[in-house]
Parts: structure tokens; sequence; C-alpha cells
């Protein structure tokens, strides 16, 4: 067991950072004053969600240009400058639509399935590390609680099937379901590969492990091919194209979000580009080193000059690029069928990933890492 | 102080959300809904033990429970017809029955609780590395360690991973001993049906 030892012992004394949550703060301040303490609470969930509301319209402004972009046409150009008020106008639109809910739907129930669905991301963002100093919490079970709360998340698109009491939504709800379950298992063994290296599942020790390289390369073939099945998986579990088979228009008009509209069809939407985000900031976290400049080795004077770029930028480039590469995907490959779906998933990712773990062991415990840790 | 009123309250709250949502999976007489009330029960309690600061083991309740168990109800009700049928009323004399034992159950676990002496360590820290204790012990071979059930619990899933697939599987395998004919008893029972004109074909999809 020294190996996890000399890691995480290497973490913490070789690490110029001292991350602070905003948990770390409000418990700090606790003693002396609860009205900080209260400030650092109100700071988070009005944090989380200027972030979301902010991300939703962002996201969907850039997925509609970069489409645009690769189909020869200009996108959104009429609503502000460059068209940069046409999110707004459309979920002003949304808002004033007519929240339907069908005659023979379980009302209850196809009232709460948006709630269910946006719940997830929405967690996600708090335990995102954007930087050193942001970050709401920073759980010692990190990457156990990011697992957990993402099997949760398909509970709200069965439900939203199941409730709308349409053949339709129920065909699309089982098998997002189907999917999001299947290729998690793959999500998961990538992510164990990271735990494995890095010797923790807190997201800020797992940045903080890849000061001396980002896990991507430091691990050999094991930490790239991790990165791959995790690209691809998550993409399966985001439904988005080519594994967008739950919502396939041509055969299920939307799939599980048929007969949403207004206010709670716009929740789906925003639960869709979110968890994109997330995703997006996961994996840059986990291979991409997440805030932490790029460094080269013993290159002083390169390093000194990456240090310079703050750690929030950083972070942002890393995950704007994830994002892009997502929405690449979409215009790049065609939609699978459902045979193809689960034959890649349990025949090819899923022996891949297992057969990855054992190599990811195996490097760990010999310690062969091309880029040693500084001692 | 204000802190020890708001762990108390915030104790209190869930508890008492704990209870209801158990009450409501209970009795609810739609199956998928009582299978959400179970899922905020379960989730509920994860919150709990948050607050007792068994980070841990509230994931895996959530991993396994939320995300496993409960997912695997709601797909079972989804696929079958379950979910059109209410719960039979039950007769009058198994309604007795089973209030008279859950009440017995109700005093024997009152007064197991009222008896056994639960040590209270008012300044119980957590470790802070018990992922790593929990993965340690696991793999300990000695008396302190749960290798071989660790190793027994993974051969019993490889088990149930292997019979699950077993019993689903369409075709009839050659030359194979163990199978139950998986879909083509089901068929023939359809089949059945249809020839007597009871289920028509398009209404076991419903």
């Amino acid at each position: 067991m020294q190996f996890v030892h000399t890691i995480a012992a290497a973490a913490a004394t070789n690490s110029t950072w001292a991350p602070q949550t905003l948990a770390q703060r409000a418990a700090d301040s606790a003693p002396h004053s609860l009205w900080l303490t209260a400030g650092y609470f109100l700071l988070a969930v009005v944090g989380v969600a200027a972030l979301l509301s902010f991300l939703g319209m962002a996201l969907i402004y850039i997925e509609r240009k970069i489409a645009a972009h690769f189909q020869c046409r200009l996108g959104p150009t009429r609503v502000g400058p460059f068209g940069l008020f046409q999110t707004l106008a459309d979920t002003l639109k949304l808002v004033f639509k007519e929240d339907f809910v069908p005659p023979k739907a379980d009302r209850s129930l196809h009232m709460l399935a948006p709630f269910l669905a946006l719940l997830v991301p929405v967690v996600l963002l708090a335990l995102i590390p954007y930087s050193p100093n942001v970050q709401v919490a920073d759980l010692n079970i990190g990457i156990l609680f990011i697992t957990a709360i993402g099997g949760f998340g398909v509970m709200g698109i069965l439900i939203a099937g199941w409730s709308s009491n349409n053949k339709w939504s129920m065909i699309g709800a089982m098998r997002a379901g189907a999917q999001i379950i299947s290729y998690e298992l793959s999500a998961t063994l990538a992510l164990l590969v990271v735990v494995l290296f890095s010797g923790t599942m807190s997201l800020t020790g797992i940045v903080l492990s890849q000061q001396d390289g980002w896990w991507i390369w430091r691990g050999h073939a094991a930490g790239f091919v991790a990165f791959l099945i995790y690209v691809v998986a998550s993409t399966a579990e985001l439904n988005r194209t080519p594994f967008d088979i739950p919502e396939g228009e041509s055969e299920l008009t939307a799939g599980f979000h048929t007969e949403y509209s207004g206010l709670r069809f716009a929740f789906f939407f925003l639960a869709e580009f979110i968890n994109m985000f997330t995703v997006s900031a996961l994996t840059a976290t986990l291979f991409l080193g997440g805030w932490m400049p790029f460094h080269v080795g013993d290159w002083a004077g390169f390093n000194a000059a990456m240090d310079t770029i703050p750690p929030g930028i950083w972070f942002l480039t890393k995950t704007s690029m994830v994002i892009f590469v997502i929405m690449w995907f979409r215009w790049t490959f065609p939609r699978l069928r459902v045979d193809q779906l689960m034959h890649l998933e349990w025949k090819v990712l899923l022996p891949l990933g297992f057969a990855n773990l054992f190599v990811a062991a195996v490097v760990v415990l010999t310690e062969l890492y091309p880029y040693p840790l500084a001692k | 102080m204000i802190a020890d009123a708001v762990y108390t309250v915030m104790f209190y709250g869930f508890s008492a959300a704990v209870v209801i949502l158990a009450l409501a999976a209970v009795n609810m007489r739609q199956l998928l809904r009582a299978a959400l009330a179970l899922m905020g029960m379960l989730a509920l309690s994860a919150a709990l033990y948050i607050m007792l600061r068994a980070e841990f083991l509230a994931g895996v309740q959530i991993l396994v429970y939320v995300g496993g168990i409960v997912v695997l109800i709601v797909f079972a009700i989804m696929l079958t017809r379950s979910s059109e049928l209410l719960e039979d009323r039950p007769r009058t004399l198994t309604r007795w029955y089973g209030g008279v034992s859950s009440i017995l159950f109700m005093l024997v676990a009152c007064g197991a609780l009222c008896t056994t002496p639960f040590p209270v360590q008012s300044d119980a820290q957590p470790a802070g590395d018990e992922v790593r204790k929990i993965g340690l012990a696991l793999l300990e071979q000695g008396s302190a360690g749960y290798l071989l059930p660790f190793e027994l619990i993974s051969l019993l899933l490889l088990v149930a991973v292997i019979g699950g697939t077993v019993i689903a599987r369409k075709t009839r395998p050659r030359n194979q001993p163990f199978t139950t004919g998986g879909d083509l008893r089901g068929e023939a029972i359809v089949q059945a049906a249809r020839g007597q004109g009871d289920v028509t074909p398009g209404d076991r999809h419903s």
C-alpha cells in the first residue's frame, strides 16, 4: 500500500495550491459569526442558480452557432448582436406557452418528472472544482457520489415517459433507461482508473494529484483509453447524438418528452445541456488536470509562464474543448440502432474497460509512470 | 449552540420525512407511486447517514438502493402490466393476522431497543480516511478482515448474472443442460390465449 501514501504525501507537500471550498469557509466561520455562515450558504445557492441559468442560455446559443457553421449556415443572427438574445427570446416564448398535461396522464408524476431530471445536474454543479477557491463542497467520496447521483438521473426520464401515458414516451423512456444503465458501467470503470491512479475519490484531491502531469498521459495508455471510454460512455449517458435513440424523431416523435410543453419541456432541455457541461467539466477535472496549469517536466520558464494564466481560465478552456468535441460528434456520426448501441457497450466497451482497469492496476503497482512524481 | 439546534431540527425533519415516505410506500395503492415513495425514503435515509458522518455508507446507499434497486423495480413495473393493477383488498381475517403480527413485532423491536445499551461516544471523530480503511479491511485476510465474504459475494453476483441471462434468453440452446426455455414458454402461453381470443395482439402493450 506504499504507493498510495507516496502519492498522497506528494500531493500534500508538493502543492503550492491551497484549495478552499465554500462549505469549508462556512464551517470555519460558524464559531465566529453565524451571519457569515449564512452568507456563504446563500452565496453557494445563488451562485449555482446563476451558473445554471447562464450555462443554459450560453450552451444553447453555442450549440446552435456551432451546428450552423458545421452546415455552412450562420445560425441565429437577428435577435440582438450576433443573435445573442435568441435563447432569451426562446425561453420567454416557452414561459408563456401553455403548460399542457394530457387528460389521461398521471398528473402529479407528470409535473414531478422535470424537477427530478433537473435535480441531478444541479447537485453536480455544486461539486465541480472550478478553481482552487471556487467550489461549493468537496466530498471525500466525490467520485462515488457522482456515480450514485448519475444513476439517480434516469428516474426523471423514466417517470416522464411512464406518466405521459403515451406509447412513444414510454418506448423513449425505456430506451433511455436501458441505455443510461448500460453505459454507466463503462463510465464507472473509466472513473475507477483515475481513482486508482490518484489514490483519492475527492475531486480536488484528483486535481492536485495531477500537478506533475495530467492522467490522460501520466497513466500510459491506460489513462488515454479510460479517457476515450469515459467520453463515449458519458455521451451515451447524455442521450446525445449518435446515441439519441431515446428521442429519435423519425421513430418516436420526441421520445420521453413528447407530451411536455412550455416550461416543463424547457426543464428537460436545460437538464440535458447542464448535463453536457457537467460531463465535460468532469472529463476535464479527471483526465485533463482540472484547473491545474499545463506543465512540462522541468522546463521552469515554460511552467512559470503557464502559471500566470489563472486556474479558472484553464478549467474553462479545457471544459469548452470537451464541450466542442461533444457537439462535433453530433454532426459527424449517424445515429446508432438499438442493437448496435447494446453491442458497443456490452461487447466492446465493457470488456475493454475491465482490461484497462487491470492494466492501470499493474501500472500503479509497479509505479511505472512515464513522468514520475518530483520528490 | 445554534448549530446544534439546526442539527436537531434537521434530524427530526429528515426522520419525520423518512417515516412518512415509508408509510406511503407501504400504503400507496399504485405500485409506481409506492416505488417512488420508497426511492424518497431511501434517499433521505442517506441524508441521515451523512448527518452521522458516514458518507461512504450514504454514497453506497444511493448508488445501490436508489440508483440500482428502485430503478429495477420501476423497470419491472413499467415492463409488466402491474402498473395498471391495483393491489387487492385483503380479506378481513388476513388483515387481523397482519395487524396482530406487526404489533407483536413492534413490541419485540421496542423491547430489544430499550434493553440494549448503546454506548454513545460524544466526542466520536470520523477517522477521515474511512474509504481507504474500508477498502483495506475488505482485502485483509486476518481476523479483522473480510476477504472471504467479499469474494463469496462476487461469486454470488456471478451466479445471479448467469442465472438471469439463462432465464432471459429467447432461444433454446442446444446441448445445454441448464435452461428454463426463457421466453418460449411465455410465447406459448400468449399463443394459446390468442387462439382462444382472450388476448388481442395490441392489448399486451399498453
